[in-house]
C-alpha cells in the first residue's frame, strides 16, 4: 500500500484550505505557547526557593564574625569542621548609609567578593557585570528593587571621612540574601566608618541543616571553634526561605487559574478546529474514495491534513512559549527572590507533545468515521447543516421585528449546536479570563495601595537621614525627634502627622513575640484596610492583623491581655486589619499600649498633606528644615512593591494570550460556518443582501453564543477573582477587606461582560469581511 | 407581445442592453463571453441557448449583476450596473431583478413564506406590504397551504414555484431563469414553462437560459445562440 498518495492528497487538501490550515496552526501555536508558559510558571512556582537554593549552592548558615578576634588560620580552620560540606569566605563586609540623587536611600550591607561564584552562595547576575575595580558595586535584587536602583546609578556613601561613591555595575541575586551589595574586596576598608569594628562573613553548607535545631547545632559548632566574641551574628537559610517563599507563593493561585483556563481553552478550540476540518473534508474524501483510496489511506490522509499544520503550530508554539517565558520567568525569579528560572525541558516537550497528541486524538475519531463511510455517504456528509436543526429558531427570528440580516444571523448558530456550544465555551473562558484579569488587577491595586498606604500617607519621616550614625543600635536623640515634630507642625502643607512606635510585646499564653505598632496621635486617617470590625476609636481598643487572630484563637470583639514590658493591659479587639505578615501584630494608640512610646521604639512619622500640596515640594521643604545633620529624613511613599508590578505584568501577558486563543477559536468557528453556508451566502447575495448586511449577519452568527458566554463569564470571573484573591491573601497570612474583592460594581460588570461580545466580534470580523466581499457568483459556485 | 429583429445589438429603451461585453475568468483561457452586444425589450421573452461552456450562465450572471464583465457595458432597467459598487449592485438586484435557478436555491432552514419574503425584507419593504405580496404570490402559485412548510419536504415543481414567487416578490423589471426546468420531470417542466409564459403575458420581461430547444421554441419570442462565448445566431420562437 502506498502512503505517498494519501499524504500528497492531504497536502493537496491543505493547499485548498489554507485559511483553515493557518487557523489550526495558529490555534496550536497560541495554545502550545500558552501551555509551555503555564507549565513553566507552575514549575517556577513549585518550590522555587528549594530549586534555586540547590542550583545556587545557597548558604545554610551565613555567620558574621569580627576578624580581629581570630587569626586567619582559626577562621580557615572552621572549614574543616565535621559536618561542613562547603564553605566560603571570610568576605569582609561593611554596613554603610547610602544616598542617591541627594536622597537618603537606607542602610546597605556591602560584602567584598572577588567573584560571583564559589562553593557557597553563587550570586546570579541578572544584568551588568561583577565589580572589577574600586568604585563599583553589584546590588542584590532585593535591595535594588527597594528603591528602583539600576545599573549606571551612582550612589553616595555618607558618614565616611572621605566622600565616597559607588557606581552600580550590576544586579545579582543571592538566594540566601547574604548581602545588599558586593564590591571588590579591597573596597571594604574604604567603606568602614571610623571606629567601626571590622566585620566579615563566613558562608557554610552542612550535612544536616534542615531544621532550626540542626542549624543551631551547626552554629554552636562554628562558634565553639572560634575564640569567644568572634561570632557577632548569623543568618540561617530558613529565614531567607521564609522571606522569599511568602513573596512568591502569593502568585501561585492566579498563575494556576490562568494556566488552567488556557489549557481548557486549548482543548476546546483544538477539538472544534479538528472536528470542523474533518467535516469540511468529507466531500473530498468521498471523491477520493470513489477513485480508489482505501479506508486506511483515508485515515492517514485525514490525520496528515490536520496533523501537518498542527505539528507546525506546536513547534512554533514551543519556540514562542520559550521566548515569551524569558522575560516572564525573569520577573517571576525576581518575585520569588531567586536568581534564575528557565523553562524546564519537560515543559518544552510535554506542552507540544500533549497538544499534538490531543489534536491527533481529536482527529482520529472523525478520520476513522471518514474511512468507514462509503464514497457517497462521505460526499453527502460534508454538506450543510443537518435537516431539522435550528428551524424553529429561524422561524422565531423571522417573526421578531429585527432587520432580517440580524434575525438570520442570530438564528444561524442553532444549526450546529455542538459546534456552537464549544465556541460558546471558548468565548466564555476567554471572557472569564479577561474579566478576571481586570478584577484581579483592581484587587491588587487596592491591596498595593492599602499595603503601602501611599494614598493616605504620601510622606514618611524615617531614620535614614544624612546625619544617621553609622552602625545599628544608634538612634536619634530626643532633641532630634522633637525637631521633626516642630518641622512638621511648621509646614503649612501638613494635614495630619502621627508618630509611629514599634516594639515587641507579649500575649500571655501565646508563644513567641507579638509585634506592636503604637500611634502617637490620631491614626484613623492612616487608611489601614479593615477586614472585620472597625478601626479603634477609643482608649483600650486595638486592631490586629489576621496572623494575630490565627495565632491567638481570638476574634474581633474579644479582649486580650497585652504585656508591653512596662505594663499589662487588657485591650478590646476592635477590628482585623489588612497587614500581610506572618508575625502577629497589634495596632493601638500609645495611650492604649503604654510603654511603647520611647525614643528607641520611634520608627517614623506618617504624614498626610493638605489638598494642593505637592509631595516632592513638601519632602524637600521638610528635609531643608531638618538640615543636613538630622538623622531623620522625609521620603515619599512608593505605591506598591515589586510583587504587585510583576503580578500585574503577568496578568496582562496571560490574559492577552487567553484572549488571542479565544479570538482564534471564534475565528475558526465563524470560518467553518462560513464554509458550511457559503452557498446560502451566495443565495442571500443573489437576492439582494448588501455587503454591509452580510457582514452584520455573519457577526451576528456568534452574537447569541457571545451574549450567553458573557452572562456566564461575568459571575464566573467574580467568583474566580474572589477565590483567587482570598487564596493569595491566605498565602500572605492575611484576610482581605471586602472592598478588595468587590471590584465589580454592576455597571462595570455589565460593561466587562461585553468583553465576550468584543472577543466574538473580533474573531468573527475577518471571515465576515471575506463573506461580505465575496462575489455572489463565486459564493454560489463554491461548495 | 414584443417583436424585434432576430439579431439585434440593442435599442434605446431596451430593459436589458449589453454593449461589447467580454468576460474572462481568472486563470486565463479563452473568454467566457467575447464582445457580446444584445438587447431585450420590456415585456420580451428571450431564450439563451448554446452548448455547455458556451457562456449562457455567464451572460445571465452579468445581467443579474452577480458578476462583472471584464469589459463592455451592461445596462438593466435603464441603469448601467457594471460600474455600481457591490452595495449599490445588491440594492439594484433586490429591487429590479428576480432570479430563478435550476436547483431552486431555496434556503432550507426558512419556511416557504420566509423564503418568499426574504428579498422584500432585504429591499426594505414594510413587513405588512411584504407579507401581503408574498401571500398573493403564493396563492397565485397554488402554494397557499405550504406557506409554513420547509422546502426540503416539497416536490421539485413545488420548490421551483416557491423560487418563482420569491423572484417576483419585489415586482422586478427583469426575471432571469437559469435552466428553470432542468431539474424537473417533463410534466412538471411543462407546468413551470406555462407559468413563465403566463407571467410574460402579464408583461414580465424574461430571459431564459435553457438547453431545451422545445422550451425555447414554445415559450420564447426570440432565441439567442451562444457558441464559445460569441453570439452565433438567433431564431424566432412560438411566442412571436
Amino acid at each position: 500500500m502506498s502512503w505517498y498518495g494519501p499524504v500528497r492528497t492531504a497536502t493537496g487538501g491543505l493547499m485548498r484550505h489554507k485559511v483553515q490550515a493557518v487557523v489550526i496552526g495558529m490555534v496550536l501555536l497560541v495554545s502550545t505557547a500558552s501551555a509551555t508558559l503555564g507549565l513553566a510558571l507552575l514549575a517556577a512556582g513549585n518550590a522555587p526557593f528549594t530549586h534555586a537554593f540547590a542550583a545556587q549552592h545557597g548558604a545554610d548558615l551565613a555567620v558574621t564574625v569580627n576578624p580581629a578576634r581570630a587569626t586567619a588560620t582559626q577562621l580557615a580552620g572552621v572549614r574543616d569542621l565535621r559536618g561542613v560540606t562547603a564553605a566560603a569566605g571570610p568576605f569582609a563586609e561593611a554596613t554603610v548609609q547610602v544616598q542617591y540623587q541627594g536622597q537618603p536611600w537606607g542602610q546597605f550591607t556591602m560584602a567584598g567578593r572577588a567573584s560571583a561564584g564559589g562553593p557557597v552562595d553563587d550570586a546570579v547576575l541578572s544584568s551588568g557585570h561583577w565589580p572589577d575595580a574600586p568604585g563599583q558595586v553589584v546590588l542584590d535584587e532585593a535591595s535594588q528593587d527597594f528603591g528602583g536602583l539600576q545599573v549606571g546609578n551612582r550612589l553616595t556613601i555618607t558618614g565616611l571621612p572621605r566622600a565616597t561613591s559607588l557606581t552600580v555595575v550590576g544586579i545579582a541575586n543571592s538566594v540566601t540574601d547574604t548581602a545588599d551589595g558586593w564590591v571588590v574586596p579591597g573596597e571594604i576598608a574604604a567603606l568602614q566608618g571610623p571606629g567601626t569594628p571590622p566585620s566579615a562573613q563566613l558562608l557554610y553548607r552542612f550535612t544536616s541543616a534542615g531544621t532550626s535545631a540542626q542549624l543551631g547545632a551547626d552554629l554552636a559548632e562554628v562558634t565553639g571553634a572560634l575564640p569567644a566574641g568572634t561570632v557577632t551574628g548569623h543568618y540561617p537559610w530558613l529565614s531567607a526561605e521564609s522571606q522569599n517563599t511568602s513573596n512568591g507563593a502569593i502568585m501561585e493561585p492566579f498563575v494556576v487559574a490562568f494556566a488552567l483556563i488556557g489549557l481548557v481553552m486549548a482543548v476546546l478550540i483544538v477539538a472544534n478546529v479538528v472536528s470542523g476540518a474533518v467535516v469540511a473534508g468529507y466531500y473530498r474524501i468521498g471523491v477520493l474514495k470513489s477513485i480508489g483510496l482505501t479506508p486506511a489511506q483515508v485515515v492517514v490522509a485525514y490525520l496528515s491534513r490536520v496533523g501537518l499544520p498542527a505539528l507546525a503550530g506546536c513547534v512554533a508554539g514551543v519556540v514562542a512559549g520559550n521566548v515569551l517565558a524569558i522575560p516572564v520567568l525573569s520577573k517571576s525569579a525576581e518575585a520569588y527572590g531567586v536568581g534564575h528560572q528557565g523553562v524546564p525541558w519537560w515543559a518544552s516537550v510535554l506542552a507540544p507533545a500533549g497538544l499534538l497528541a490531543l489534536t491527533v486524538l481529536a482527529a482520529f475519531g472523525p478520520a476513522l468515521r471518514a474511512g468507514r463511510l462509503s464514497a457517497t455517504q462521505a460526499i453527502a456528509a460534508g454538506r450543510a447543516p443537518a435537516a431539522g436543526r435550528g428551524y424553529a429558531v429561524h422561524r422565531l427570528a423571522a417573526r421578531l421585528r429585527l432587520p432580517r440580516p440580524i434575525g438570520l444571523g442570530l438564528a444561524a448558530p442553532f444549526a450546529r449546536p455542538a459546534r456552537t456550544a464549544v465556541s460558546l465555551a471558548a468565548i466564555a473562558f476567554g471572557a472569564t479570563a479577561l474579566i478576571f484579569a481586570f478584577g484581579l488587577r483592581s484587587s491588587l491595586d487596592q491591596a498595593s495601595a492599602a499595603q503601602s498606604q501611599s494614598a493616605t500617607v504620601p510622606v514618611e519621616i524615617q531614620p535614614n537621614g544624612p546625619g544617621t550614625a553609622a552602625g545599628p543600635g544608634q538612634w536619634p536623640d530626643a532633641a532630634q525627634d522633637a525637631a521633626v515634630t516642630a518641622a512638621l507642625r511648621a509646614q503649612p502643607g501638613t494635614a495630619h502627622q502621627t508618630t509611629v512606635y514599634e516594639d515587641g510585646v507579649k500575649l500571655p499564653g501565646l508563644p513567641g513575640s507579638v509585634n506592636a505598632w503604637a500611634f502617637g496621635g490620631s491614626a484613623s486617617w492612616l487608611g489601614y484596610g479593615v477586614i472585620a470590625g472597625h478601626w479603634s476609636d477609643a482608649p483600650g481598643q486595638v486592631d490586629v492583623n489576621t496572623s494575630f487572630l490565627t495565632a491567638s484563637g481570638l476574634s474581633v470583639g474579644d479582649t486580650a491581655t497585652v504585656d508591653t514590658g512596662t505594663a499589662q493591659v487588657t485591650v478590646h479587639i476592635a477590628g482585623e486589619v489588612f497587614y500581610p505578615d506572618s508575625t502577629p501584630t497589634v495596632f493601638g494608640s500609645t495611650q492604649t499600649l503604654p510603654g511603647l512610646a520611647t525614643p528607641g521604639n520611634l520608627q517614623q512619622w506618617d504624614v498626610a498633606l493638605r489638598p494642593g500640596t505637592t509631595t516632592a515640594g513638601y519632602v524637600q521643604a521638610v528635609n531643608h528644615a531638618l538640615g543636613g545633620s538630622s538623622p531623620w529624613a522625609a521620603t515619599t511613599q512608593k505605591d506598591g512593591g515589586q510583587f504587585y508590578s510583576i503580578a500585574i505584568g503577568l496578568i496582562g501577558t496571560l490574559s492577552l494570550m487567553v484572549g488571542i486563543a479565544a479570538g482564534l477559536g471564534v475565528l475558526n468557528t465563524v470560518l467553518m460556518t462560513t464554509r458550511d453556508r457559503v452557498h446560502d451566502l451566495g443565495i442571500y447575495k443573489a437576492l439582494g443582501m448588501r455587503p454591509g448586511q452580510v457582514l452584520t449577519m455573519v457577526v451576528c452568527w456568534i452574537a447569541v453564543p457571545a451574549v450567553i458566554a458573557g452572562a456566564i463569564a461575568a459571575p464566573a470571573a467574580v467568583a474566580l477573582n474572589t477565590a483567587t484573591v482570598r487564596a493569595m491573601a491566605a498565602t500572605a497570612h492575611t484576610g482581605v477587606p471586602a472592598s478588595f474583592t468587590q471590584v465589580f460594581p454592576p455597571s462595570r460588570l455589565a460593561l466587562l461582560a461585553l468583553a465576550a461580545l468584543v472577543l466574538a466580534a473580533a474573531g468573527a470580523l475577518a471571515p465576515a469581511i471575506w463573506a461580505a466581499r465575496a462575489r455572489p457568483v463565486v459564493a454560489l459556485r463554491t461548495e | 407581445m414584443i417583436e424585434r429583429s432576430v439579431i439585434d445589438h440593442g435599442a434605446p429603451g431596451d430593459v436589458i442592453q449589453l454593449d461589447g461585453v467580454t468576460k474572462t475568468y481568472q486563470g486565463g483561457g479563452p473568454p467566457a463571453l467575447a464582445d457580446v452586444s444584445m438587447g431585450v425589450a420590456a415585456g420580451e421573452v428571450v431564450a439563451v441557448m448554446g452548448p455547455s461552456g458556451s457562456g449562457k450562465s455567464t451572460l445571465l450572471n452579468l445581467i443579474a449583476g452577480l458578476d462583472r464583465p471584464t469589459s463592455g457595458a451592461v445596462t438593466v432597467a435603464g441603469r448601467r450596473i457594471d460600474t455600481l459598487s457591490e452595495s449599490a449592485l445588491a440594492r439594484f438586484r433586490a429591487r429590479h431583478v428576480g432570479i430563478i435557478f435550476q436547483f431552486f436555491n431555496l434556503l432550507d432552514d426558512l419556511t416557504v413564506e420566509d423564503n418568499v419574503l426574504l428579498p422584500a425584507q432585504l429591499a426594505g419593504a414594510s413587513r405588512r406590504q411584504a407579507r401581503s405580496r408574498a401571500g398573493e404570490l403564493l396563492a397565485r402559485m397554488g402554494l397557499e397551504s405550504f406557506r409554513d412548510k420547509y422546502p426540503a419536504r416539497m416536490s421539485g415543481g413545488q420548490r421551483q414555484r416557491v423560487a418563482i414567487a420569491r423572484a417576483l416578490v419585489n415586482s422586478p423589471a427583469v426575471l432571469l431563469a437559469d435552466e428553470p426546468t432542468g431539474a424537473l420531470d417533463t410534466a412538471t417542466g411543462q407546468e413551470i414553462g406555462a407559468l413563465l409564459r403566463e407571467l410574460n403575458e402579464g408583461g414580465q420581461t424574461l430571459v431564459l437560459v435553457t438547453h431545451d430547444p422545445g422550451l425555447a421554441e414554445r415559450y420564447a419570442a426570440r432565441t439567442v445562440r451562444l457558441v464559445d462565448g460569441r453570439l452565433a445566431g438567433a431564431g424566432v420562437g412560438a411566442l412571436r
